[in-house]
Formats: C-alpha cells, structure tokens, sequence
C-alpha cells in the first residue's frame, strides 16, 4: 500500500509546524485522541495520506506504530506526553508551550489550532483514483464494524445516544474553558513580559524623582511647555518634526517618560488637571514615525509605495500633531 | 560615621520609594489589567480572526470607514502590531494613510482597552496616574482619550492621504495613483487567507 504525504499549517492563534506528516508501513496509524470518535483532523490526514485512523479511546494501538497524533488538549498533559514519546502531534485548540513538558514541545513536532482546512496534500496533483479507494475501504470496513457492534448491543443504543449528548456538551464546555484559560495564558505571558519590565523602570524612576528633588528642578523646566495649551502645542510640534520624530518614536519610551514627568505635575496640581488630555496627545506626535517602513510592509504595500508613503506621513504630522492637541484641547472642556 | 550612614539610607531610601512606586502599581493596575485583558483575549480568540477579516475587506471604500472603524478594529482585534496587516485590503495609494491613522490609535485605545498595546500603556498610564491622584476620574479620562483620538484618527487619515497623493505625483507613481481596489484580486487573497 502505497501512502502519500500532508503539509499541517498552524490554524488561527496557533503555534508551531508546519508539520509533514507521512505515514510508512511501519507506522500506519493516525490516532484521534479527542473522545467523542474521530476528529475530522485525523480523518482528513487519513484521507489525504491513506494512513488509517483510528480513535485511540476505543481500540488503542501502540506508540510504535503511531505517525501522527490528534488531540484537543486546552492544559498541558497531552500536548506535552505525545511530542516526548517522539509522535507528530497536531492539537486542534491553539495552545502554546507550556507546562512540566513544554521542553518537548517544539515546532518541527508540534503544530496547534488546526482545523482540517489546514491539512494540505504536498502533491500538487488530485489523489490518484486507485489511492482513493484505498482510503475508502478501511472507512467502509470501519462504518461496517461499527454497525455490528450497534447491532450486538441493541440495549446500548439509549445508553450510546446519552453519551453522545454529554459528550456534546462537555465539548462545547471543554472549548469554552480551554479558551478562556488560553486567554489568561496570554495575559499573564504578556503581563511579564511586556507590561511589568516597564513597570519597574517607571516605578524607580518615579521613586527617584520623588525622594531626590529632582521632581522640583524637572517641573521648572516642563511647567512652561506642559502647564498651558500654548506650550503642549509648541511640544507636539518639536515631537513631530520631521528630522525627530523618527528617533523620538521606538517602543513609546520617550512618550512614556515625559508623561510619567507631566503625570507628576498633575498630581502635585502644578498643571491643570484638564489639561491631561491634551498633553496625551502632544507627548504622542511622533507616534510609529519610526515604525513606517515595517508597518506598511505588514500592509503588503509595495516599495514605490513606502517611498511616497514615509515622507507624506511625517510631513502630515507637522500639521495634524498640533492639531490633535487643539482637539484634545476642545474634547479636555468635558473633563474640567 | 554618621554621615556614612546618613548616605547610605538616603541610597536606600531613593529606591524604598522606588519599591512603593512599584507596589502601588502592581495592587492598583495590574488586578484590573489582567481580569480586563484575559476578557478581551477570550471575546477576540471566540470571534475569530477569519470573521473580522472578512468584515474588515468590507470596510474600504468610504473614507469616514477607512480611517475610522477599519482601524478601530484592526487594533482591537489583531493589537499592535499585527493591526498594519488590514492595510493589504487597501488600494497601494490608501496605505500611508491608514498605516498613520491606525499608529495613531495606538495610544488612544490603551486606556479603555489595554490588550491592545499592553507594552506601551506607560503613555496613558503616566499622565493618567497624576489626573486621578490630583481627584480625577481615570474612567472618563480614558473615554475622552479614545473619543478625542477617534476624531485625530479620521483627520489624520485624511490629511496623509493627500500628502501621499502629493507624493506619489512628485515621484511619477501613476501606477499606484490609478489603482483602484481590484475585487477578485482582494476574493483572492481572503481565500488565500482562509
């Protein structure tokens, strides 16, 4: 029997892959570790491959003889037990690494969030006929020994449909929390490692300023510029040259720090409360003035393009910067 | 001795304040953030990236849309900085100015949606953190910053969009001036997509 081989992308939020997976004579089996019978994952990859496929809770068949393996594992356990034991693991719900086995959980093993949409043949060509009738016949043989099975336990047939049921509604269940749980995953991911690093910097910065006096030579220099609407345009035009903006823009830091210095004053009642909002924006003209060429690049943009597009962008700053800030100015009238 | 020692508490003391800083953030802002942004993430992964890809592709033709809503969504859905991808269901001629109005919601949309741009939240939070110590309301704050911003946004897409049409003239880039929205080169790429 002749097996041809599937290309498995990573689905929606997913991680890792792609995979190739190729069944062989020695490893003839797909396994659908997912309860509730066959994943249609697994039944694509079988289709497509002509492995067979199997549902690992009804009739196990041993790791050796294993190409690829499907689950629908939200945790840890299974995503990380299939990669060790060295098995092609596709997980149909978009997870990444985690957990006391996440070492094992490496791309070239691992692809998450698949659906069957993204099971591709690596033959350009359609299946050869004899190849899919091939596929055909374990699916019919199946079908067919699940129909004398049915036939032998007619008693089970309630039983089976109640199952059926909770199985339902443990998998909506199931989704619901796996989502949920990767979500707060992410969270506390991004928590660490973007949100609290800059925490610690504002936080000591604010601590020295604080206890060392700087604050008080700091608000001499800034309450001329912060402290009325004339001065927050002069900055939002400073921010917004051409010539600056571009350095002024990576990550927000500078806008971070200037605001951390214009909060401050704020909260001592050195600047007008009301004029938070404005200031929002003059510390802000400069805004992605370094990212232009990167994002218009995501945006699929071509090269004439980014050419035109970078100085029509930094040249409209000079006008919409000080702009935004009278806006702002209008919008703070609510706030007072 | 004693002004050894008086040095060595002030070193100290410099980052005791530090550390209150720090502490008053974590109990203050960080419970909040991580209930609102685990939400946010969840509605986002329930939705899915096809749905609101699809939806986006419709949005393209108005410029009241295309600097506004288009994105709006870009941001909240696919966050910075994977929001810029939405340019592609644009005209060549359109990209500079959405790429300038969605980098400038960026901020604006921090203070009532965090998971945004969770690792540049220190520009609304420094500023909002003094409004609401000198009495302020952070909330109505937060409100004006993205309804103020929506506005910038808008004025903005349409102030670089004449800029770019200025440019592309000076630089002989008719092609791209005369490029309107190829529909089955856009059904191309949603299925290409999908």
């Amino acid at each position: 029997m002749s097996y041809s081989s599937v290309k498995i992308s990573k689905g929606n939020h997913g991680w890792g892959g792609p995979l190739t997976v190729t069944p062989t004579d020695e490893k003839p089996y797909v396994i659908s570790v997912t309860g509730g019978g066959i994943d249609p994952v697994a039944q694509r990859i079988a289709d497509l491959t002509g492995a067979k496929v199997v549902d690992s809770f009804a009739n196990p068949v041993p790791k050796e003889e294993t190409c690829a393996a499907v689950i629908n594992c939200g945790g840890t356990a299974r995503s990380g037990v299939y990669p060790k034991m060295g098995i092609l693991t596709i997980n149909t719900v978009a997870i990444t690494p985690a957990g006391p086995l996440s070492k094992f959980i490496k791309e070239d093993i691992f692809v998450s969030g698949v659906t069957a949409n993204d099971v591709a043949s690596t033959e350009n060509i359609e299946i050869p006929k004899e190849l899919q009738e091939n596929i055909a016949s374990p699916e019919v043989s199946q079908v067919k020994n699940d129909a004398e099975k049915v036939a032998q336990d007619s008693k089970g047939q309630e039983e089976s449909r109640l199952l059926r049921l909770i199985d339902a509604v443990g998998k909506v269940a199931g989704d619901f929390v796996n989502t949920f749980y990767q979500a707060g995953r992410d969270t506390i991911d991004t928590l660490i490692k973007n949100v609290l690093p800059f925490m610690a910097f504002v936080a000591t910065l604010v601590g020295i300023i604080n206890y060392s006096g700087i604050g008080k030579v700091l608000a001499n220099i800034l309450s001329p510029l912060a402290g009325n609407i004339v001065g927050l345009v002069i900055l939002s035009i400073i921010c917004a040259l051409p010539i600056l903006s571009p350095i002024l823009g990576p990550a927000g830091v500078i806008a971070a720090v200037v605001g951390t210095l214009i909060g401050q004053q704020i909260g001592t009642g050195i600047v007008p409360m009301y004029l938070a909002l404005p200031a929002l924006f003059a510390i802000d003209a400069q805004a992605g003035c370094d990212f232009i060429p990167v994002g218009l690049t995501l945006g699929e943009a071509e090269p004439d393009t980014i050419t035109s597009g970078t100085p029509a962008i930094l040249f409209s700053r000079l006008f919409t910067a000080p702009l935004a800030v009278l806006i702002a100015y209008g919008f703070s009238f609510l706030l007072r | 001795m004693d002004a050894l020692t008086n040095a060595a508490s002030a070193f100290i003391g410099l980052f005791k304040a530090g550390g209150n800083v720090f502490m008053s953030y974590m109990t203050g802002i960080i419970p909040l953030l991580i209930a609102l942004i685990t939400a946010i993430n969840a509605l986002v992964k329930f939705i899915g990236e096809d749905r609101v890809n699809r939806f986006m592709a419709k949005l393209t033709k108005f410029a009241i849309l295309r600097y506004t809503v288009l994105p709006i969504l870009g941001v909240f859905f696919f966050t910075n900085p994977m929001c810029y991808t939405a340019g592609r269901f644009l005209p060549e001629k359109y990209k500079p100015a959405y790429y300038d109005s969605c980098v400038s919601f960026l901020h604006p949309v921090t203070g009532l949606f965090p998971h945004a741009n969770s690792a540049e939240l220190f520009v609304f939070l420094g500023i909002a953190n003094g409004f609401t110590k000198a009495g302020g309301d952070q909330a109505k704050l937060a409100l004006l910053y993205a309804l103020s911003g929506i506005v910038i946004i808008f004025i903005r897409g349409l102030v670089t969009e004449r800029f770019s049409m200025y440019f592309f003239k000076r630089n002989g880039n008719t092609k791209i001036l005369n490029q309107n929205t190829d529909v089955n080169d856009l059904k191309k790429t949603n299925a290409q997509e999908a």
